[in-house]
């Protein structure tokens, strides 16, 4: 595979991740606006599809806060993953991110520095370094980066957390509700998705939450992800807490393999009006 | 569907109620709570650069960078500690987004000011700003005040009267 055509395939991903609704989004938000008695919400709704109409076709963000970025691969089995390739796919990103334009938000300076911003702004775009890499084995045959751009506000009131399941999905449905009405009140930019992850660790929860993420549809949803999503709209909370039917238009749920044990890890994290921002190309 | 254009007259305000959806357009100010505590220290102390008139005028809470504009939480405690002391100094229209406390709520409406609240719709807003000019606190670089022309950017009023949205 040739260098410069990894960077350049990571680098549209990341533009169309920053700037594109996917059509299942798009589906989801008419659904939303048709069904919203509340005129303020239903509004705010009808300029967010605006704004994705207008950042599609200018291929610009669609939030000011245009993420950290995160990368998810797909790795069939006659597929490798090299060093080589993984610094074009972070070139890739570096790119992407001064295309956009990413808003320039990287923290200069040593940890001290880094914690208290003393060291200042890097003004350079694609200063922004990605998180580390997830990985995963898929049976279909393909080499897939995702690119997804992650927001300071979801992640500012996501959760991380044990419940004790007592043997019971209702018991821990109803603690995901309650985290998300709290989590999408606090947002702001609602209406919200929730992208929801179980595990057996912190680490491993996290890693479902951006798996659902991944491949969360809006068109596809279980029972489970419908009914928290149909609890925590009961909440009336609205777009951009104007009150309102509509405070989440989906839930995204991933559950990962769980322990013998009394506890199970969720990890939410409130997406706001414009995630998940996800885009992929294959290599 | 209201349409109202900077400088605002106190009448322009006073008509305003809670949940009125209105296009702006016009110069407003643009600021976040980097800059904020600066300005209204500034005007306190009688050292606010002329050439800034705050009257009638809007403060956009906001950063403005090469990815574009987009409200940031009105409550943080710098931005809204400012809003009181920028209405004395002639602000009619803080706009950002986020619940407000009560009394803020009634401060403002005893200055005849309002506080409205505008979607993070970047896009859009980016195709309505034709200008954009740094007016003060340079160093401070996507987080200084900012001047931009609008045209129709779409707000909510959410605090009027005395009264909340929320």
């Amino acid at each position: 595979m040739d260098y410069e055509k990894i960077v350049n395939k990571v680098s549209e991903a990341l533009v169309t991740a920053g700037s594109t609704f996917s059509e299942d989004k798009i589906r989801a938000y008419k659904r939303a606006i048709n069904r919203e008695s509340n005129p303020q919400s239903k509004w705010v709704m009808e300029q967010i599809l605006e704004n994705a109409y207008v950042a599609a076709q200018n291929r610009g963000p669609l939030c000011d806060d245009t993420g950290i970025p995160h990368i998810y691969l797909e790795v069939g089995k006659n597929h490798s993953v090299s060093g080589e390739m993984i610094s074009a796919i972070h070139e890739g990103i570096a790119k992407g991110l001064r295309t956009l334009p990413g808003r320039p938000m990287a923290i200069k300076g040593n940890d001290e520095q880094r914690l208290d911003q003393s060291g200042g702004l890097n003004e350079d775009s694609g200063a922004l370094l990605p998180a580390p890499i997830q990985i995963r084995n898929v049976d279909e045959d393909v080499l897939r980066v995702y690119v997804l751009m992650e927001g300071g506000g979801p992640a500012i009131r996501g959760k991380d957390y044990r419940v004790f399941h007592k043997h019971s999905v209702d018991t821990v449905v109803a603690e995901i509700v309650e985290w998300a009405k709290e989590a999408v009140a606090q947002l702001g930019c609602s209406p919200c998705t929730l992208a929801v992850g179980i595990g057996r660790s912190h680490y491993e929860a996290a890693a479902m939450m951006m798996e659902a993420q991944v491949h969360g549809n809006y068109d596809i949803q279980s029972n489970l992800e419908k009914k928290i999503t149909d609890e925590v709209n009961k909440a009336n909370i609205g777009a951009l807490g104007l009150k309102g039917d509509t405070s989440v238009i989906a839930t995204f749920l991933k559950v990962g393999p769980q322990r013998a044990s009394g506890v199970r890890v969720v990890c939410l994290r409130p997406c706001c009006c414009f995630e998940p921002r996800v885009a992929f190309t294959d290599l | 569907m209201k349409k109202l254009s900077t400088p605002f007259t106190e009448a322009d305000i006073a008509q305003l109620d809670v949940g009125d959806m209105v296009y702006i357009s016009g110069y407003i100010f643009c600021g976040r709570d980097a800059v904020l505590p600066k300005i209204v220290n500034e005007v306190k102390t009688d050292r606010l650069d002329k050439k800034i008139d705050l009257k009638g005028n809007v403060i956009f809470h906001t950063a403005v960078s090469p990815a574009g504009v987009g409200p940031t939480s009105s409550n943080k405690l710098e931005i809204e500690a400012s809003m009181i002391p920028l209405s004395d100094a002639g602000i009619k229209m803080h706009l950002g987004k986020g619940k407000i406390k009560e009394e803020t709520v009634a401060a403002l409406a005893q200055r005849n000011a309002v506080y409205a609240v505008i979607p993070p719709v970047t896009a859009l807003l980016e195709s309505k700003t034709t200008e954009r000019v740094c007016v003060a606190h340079e160093e401070l670089g996507m987080e200084a005040l900012y001047r931009v022309k609008v045209e129709d950017y779409p707000v909510i009023i959410a605090a009027a009267k005395g009264r909340s949205i929320y």
